[in-house]
């Protein structure tokens, strides 16, 4: 468990640092600021989105498909709770934030989930070749 | 692979010569069988209507799968299933010169076997037998196993 703990913090460090220096760029060239809030939020997201694709090795039983769902739903009801806490304690969020806040995660989450799909299916389809290619080279060596 | 025998009646000393440009598991196999190292799996009958006692001598190349199911091994093959008295993870040690390769906790299976790699809609990977059973390739071992199969490709 702490080993697990130790791993997540790591990877967690990883992610906000990677998503801050893209924020910190993109607030440069598009010359905006950000607050502290933002901040936050940014630090919370990464948080959520490390621990939901943690949730991966525990659906090792069950299909992808399944998984993918499983961590989707989790992720929203993750999100859900942030948003709460934010619009009960920070500022209140209106329907149309949750509406942006939601879509701005889901659209990501679907093209990779549709990467993740396709790349099952192409490796899958080279290993296959592969295996083939083993079992001619030893048809051909007993003939 | 050509094979050339030679019969000498007056020879004391009997040997073998291999002549090979690298060493595939085919020239392991050789090499075992030479040695007297060649794996053999003893196994019986896994319905007990036809277990008469006696134990049967299995061909690895005759094995599609292994399974491990209640803490007994079990050998999938044209002729029938074999409950074997060995370990799935010696069977892994001792076997993968013939094609064997873990895809999940309780399976092994021999790739000269497998008729089709495919996933199903649901993202499962399946190996599709002869026999015509399935084996779940699990997600955890891809890795070793797109690994293995490099490796064989490398070597054969």
């Amino acid at each position: 468990m702490i080993a697990k703990t130790k791993e997540y913090l790591i990877e967690l460090c990883c992610a906000y640092a990677f998503v801050s220096v893209v924020g910190a760029i993109v607030n440069i060239i598009g010359g905006t600021e950000t607050n502290n809030v933002n901040v936050l939020v940014m630090f919370a997201s990464c948080a959520i989105a490390t621990f939901v694709l943690f949730l991966h090795n525990l659906f090792d039983s069950v299909s992808p498909l399944v998984m993918i769902i499983v961590q989707y739903l989790v992720a929203c009801a993750l999100v859900g709770l942030m948003l709460w806490i934010i619009s009960c304690f920070i500022s209140p969020i209106t329907p149309r934030g949750w509406f942006e806040y939601y879509r701005s995660f889901t659209i990501p989450y679907v093209l990779l989930a549709g990467y993740y799909y396709y790349r099952v299916f192409s490796d899958a389809k080279k290993q296959d070749n592969i295996i083939r290619e083993i079992q001619e080279k030893k048809k051909a060596e007993e003939i | 692979m050509k094979l050339n025998l030679y019969e000498d009646k007056n020879n004391t000393a009997e040997h073998v010569d291999v002549y090979y440009a690298n060493m595939r598991p085919v020239i392991r196999q050789i090499i075992d069988s030479v040695n007297s190292e060649r794996p053999s799996l003893q196994g019986r009958p896994a319905d007990e209507d036809l277990d008469d006692g006696e134990s049967v001598m299995l061909d690895p190349k005759d094995i599609y799968y292994l399974d491990h199911i209640d803490r007994k091994l079990f050998a999938y093959t044209r002729d029938g299933v074999f409950r074997l008295m060995n370990t799935l993870a010696s069977c892994e040690e001792m076997l993968w010169n013939y094609g064997f390769v873990r895809v999940s906790k309780s399976n092994l299976i021999n790739i000269y076997k497998i008729r089709q790699l495919k996933p199903d809609l649901n993202m499962k990977v399946y190996a599709s037998f002869d026999n015509g059973e399935r084996i779940c390739i699990n997600r955890s071992y891809k890795k070793s196993f797109n690994e293995y199969l490099q490796r064989m490709r490398r070597m054969s």
